[in-house]
């Protein structure tokens, strides 16, 4: 099983896509996350109803098997890390952002978290148009 | 006519460059707060309230009327946006307003809410402007029996009318009456509940207990109960109107401000009940029925305009006759009080600088409203980003900051901390807060005006009932309390009322 | 009809909130203390002041015992109080006391501490220990944010509006 980090942006879809792709090299299925702590009220990378319709329909496509959840009120990290630890999941795909060394302290970076604490493979993309 | 002079001068001192960026920085904050959920004017105005120790009341008034007016503006769109009303009179705005924005009309929706609450907001001042100076004119003509009577009847009405529970409203009111109690008996120099600490001698500090109930008691409310899901935030551009938007809201926008200010002016009247009679009215009154409940303009016009229409009307009773009659101006009031300003009829004559120029600064404020929401609206947007544990630990941060600064003493911080558990109570056991400011604020000048109403009628109690329009009041009270067991036996209007309420709440819960 | 009674009179008694009799108590607590107070006190000048110093707070804490009683009486009737719905707050899920009791807790340092250290560190401490508490987990944003409102707010309280806050252990430094 695949685990794709999915969030409503470009970095988001790129996981996606390579998620995509990489499920259908290894002949396995897909799971996609995409979680808020809920702390505030607006979370542009939650997934709204639309966009959900939208992520379901090109995984329905593709063809491989997925999973989709959205849980609310957990930390984005914590949460792909967890789903990481069950047996069959092979592989971790994330869109990365560039943050410089104090963006980090200050706010925080998931995908530096996940590549250092993960214990499986992690694999980090950017969107096409960087 | 000498008003108009007047108005022309506080127009002078309403644009001063210091003035001028109070008001902005006031239109600025009250949209801020008012988008936010969970944080309103009332709330924003108590936090500011230990400035008041140190800046000139013009500028703290200028501040507070940017901040009130701001309010529900930045309440309007949230609603809009977010299906979740940024202030309790925004909630009708939701119904229509965050349907147009689901069609892809966000953009239309915020322009007449805006425009509209300009409009209402600008007749509403105006009239404001022309009224109140009479009024209080004639209430100045008023001895203190007849006074004492109007004071009464804004307590009770407030504490009777509004809320589901009188007995709830009575035990707010009365525990606010309480808190007015310590201090020194002003007659007799006697220390009253003071539980003999000197500090207490001078009354428990009313901005302390303001910033008590309103933020610190919200704060902790809404950290026991914490809500986690975030809600989808619809993206807009900057708002604008086509023309048939233009044609289908100018009428609403009328509508809605005569049904908003006499409301906001009458004691318990509040900005919920116009904005609802405004939204049956338009839906009646529409050629396009048959798209209220899918976005329809007019449902977002009219109710917008009143709700801003009866946030100037609530500032007739508080400037005229120095009567509260929504939290926003019973904390506007406290502040008038730790400027040592006497609210009460004798304003205008008092201070007739003063006031004229925070009612010109009212106008400014509104335009500047305008001017300055209308391109900034995606921004407002992206505030409500802000992680809420930071927008109450921020809430806390502040309230113990401006508790502090008051009197720079630990002990304010303990009176902080203990009215904002009472606070906290209050809003588990749903008191309701507004009569307790008011008893707080009303409490001592009650007692005030009836021990020298007796000292000059020689001790009669009679003579609290000598003058007419004391009896008139003293009619008008005895009708409102006794309305409601009147109703009941006749079975009819009230319940009426809440049935329509109910159809609209049970379809609105089947479509969602 | 017996069968369509019943369920009524079960959803009312469901909603009974026993946790209000704390509102009783508070009501008796202010009522009783404020007569007792007012007994204390020495009568007017009768013919000056017919009514007095005691009228008042007798009158209201009268009435506040009255109100208790009448509450207490409510109460097992299933007279509930709506509690607050505010926009941000989800009201049918049962209170987070233990998040609350951790606010308090922090208050209570942050009054002891403040005049000792000062409202530079206090302020810190404060922010940055509410926003954890109330579930924020980037620890060091946290202390820069409530770091740098401290001491603006210190700088800007002195120098702006002229009031002095407690400087603490940090006197001399800041």
């Amino acid at each position: 099983m695949i685990v794709v980090g999915y969030s409503a942006d470009p970095y988001g879809r790129a996981a996606l896509e390579h998620g995509i792709e990489e499920a259908k090299l290894r002949g396995t299925t897909l799971k996609v996350i995409n979680s808020t702590t809920g702390d505030a009220y607006a979370d542009p990378r939650f997934a709204r109803s639309g966009e959900v319709h939208d992520v379901e329909k090109r995984l329905a496509d593709c063809g491989v098997e997925f999973e989709l959840t959205q849980p609310v009120g957990v930390d984005t990290a914590e949460e792909l890390l967890k789903a990481m630890d069950g047996h069959d999941a092979e592989l971790l795909v994330i869109g990365i952002r560039h943050r410089t060394p104090v963006g980090k302290l200050l706010l925080g970076s998931v995908s530096q978290q996940l590549l250092l604490e993960c214990p499986k493979p992690v694999l980090a993309v950017k969107p096409d148009d960087l | 006519m000498e008003n108009l002079d007047w108005l022309i001068q506080g127009f002078e001192q309403a644009v001063t460059p210091m003035n001028l960026l109070y008001a902005v920085i006031g239109v600025l904050l009250g949209t801020a707060v008012g988008v936010l959920p969970g944080i309103g004017p009332a709330m924003t105005v108590a936090l500011l309230l230990p400035i008041t120790y140190n800046v000139s009341p013009s500028a703290a008034f200028i501040m507070f009327a940017g901040i009130f007016y701001g309010g529900m503006y930045g309440g309007s769109t949230t609603s809009i946006l977010l299906n979740t009303p940024g202030e309790s009179s925004s909630v009708i705005t939701a119904i229509e307003g965050n349907k147009m924005a689901k069609a892809g009309r966000a953009a239309q929706a915020l322009a007449t809410a805006a425009i509209g609450s300009f409009v209402a907001g600008a007749i509403g001042t105006a009239l404001l402007a022309a009224f109140a100076p009479p009024i209080s004119k004639f209430a100045v003509t008023l001895g203190a029996p007849s006074y004492l009577a109007i004071m009464l009847f804004a307590l009770v009405a407030v504490t009777a009318v509004l809320g589901a529970s009188k007995l709830r409203g009575a035990i707010s009111l009365f525990l606010g009456l309480a808190i007015g109690v310590v201090g020194i008996d002003f007659l007799t120099g006697q220390p009253r509940a003071t539980f003999g600490l000197p500090l207490l001698s001078d009354g428990i500090d009313i901005v302390v207990i303001a910033v008590a109930i309103f933020a610190v008691g919200e704060a902790l409310w809404v950290a026991a109960h914490l809500r986690r899901r975030p809600t989808d935030v619809i993206p807009v551009g900057r708002p604008w109107m086509g023309r048939d938007d233009w044609r289908r809201s100018w009428k609403p926008w009328l509508r809605g401000t005569a049904y908003g200010f006499p409301f906001g002016a009458l004691p318990a009247g509040g900005a919920e009940l116009p904005t609802f009679l405004s939204y049956i009215t338009e839906k009646r009154l529409s050629k396009h029925k048959d798209e209220f409940g899918k976005g329809a303009i007019e449902g977002v016009a009219g109710p917008e305009a009143a709700n801003n229409a009866s946030a100037a009307g609530t500032l007739v009773p508080m400037l005229s006759l120095g009567l509260p009659t929504n939290a926003t101006a019973a904390v506007m009031l406290t502040a008038f009080v730790s400027y040592g300003i006497q609210p009460g009829p004798t304003l205008f004559e008092k201070e007739p600088l003063l006031i004229w120029t925070l009612i010109a600064s009212l106008f400014i404020g509104n335009f500047l409203l305008l001017v300055i929401n209308l391109p900034l609206a995606p921004l407002w947007a992206k505030l409500l980003r802000t992680p809420r544990p930071y927008l109450y630990a921020g809430i806390l941060f502040f309230a113990t900051l401006g508790a502090l600064a008051v009197n720079v003493q630990a002990l304010d911080l303990a009176l902080l901390l203990v009215f904002g558990l009472v606070g906290l109570m209050m809003r588990r056991f749903g008191l309701p807060v507004l009569p307790l400011i008011i008893g707080v604020i009303l409490g001592p000048r009650i007692e005030r005006q009836l021990r020298q109403s007796l000292q000059l009628g020689g001790g009669d109690w009679i003579s609290l009932f000598k003058e007419p329009v004391a009896i008139i009041v003293y009619v008008l009270m005895a009708i409102l309390l006794l309305m409601p067991l009147v109703l009941k036996l006749m079975h009819r209007p009230e319940e009426t009322l809440l049935i329509v309420e109910d159809d609209k709440d049970q379809r609105e819960k089947a479509e969602a | 009809m017996t069968t369509t009674e019943e369920p009524q009179k079960e959803a009312a008694s469901n909603a009974v909130d026993k946790a209000q009799y704390l509102v009783c108590a508070v009501l008796v607590a202010v009522g009783a203390f404020l007569i007792y107070d007012a007994l204390t006190l020495e009568a007017g000048f009768a013919k000056v002041d017919p009514v007095g110093p005691k009228f008042f707070p007798l009158a209201i804490g009268i009435i506040l015992i009255v109100l208790a009683v009448i509450l207490a009486i409510a109460i097992p009737r299933g007279s509930v109080g709506e509690a607050d719905a505010g926009e941000d707050v989800d009201p049918n899920s049962p209170g987070d006391w233990r998040t609350v009791g951790m606010l308090v807790g922090l208050f209570i340092a942050v009054i002891v501490l403040v005049e000792p250290l000062g409202w530079a560190i206090t302020g810190t401490l404060l922010f940055a220990g509410a926003a954890t508490i109330l579930g924020s987990r980037h620890y060091i944003r946290n202390i820069v944010i409530g770091a740098a409102l401290s001491l603006i707010s210190f700088y800007a309280f002195y120098s702006g509006l002229g009031i002095p806050l407690p400087a603490g252990i940090l006197d001399g430094i800041l």
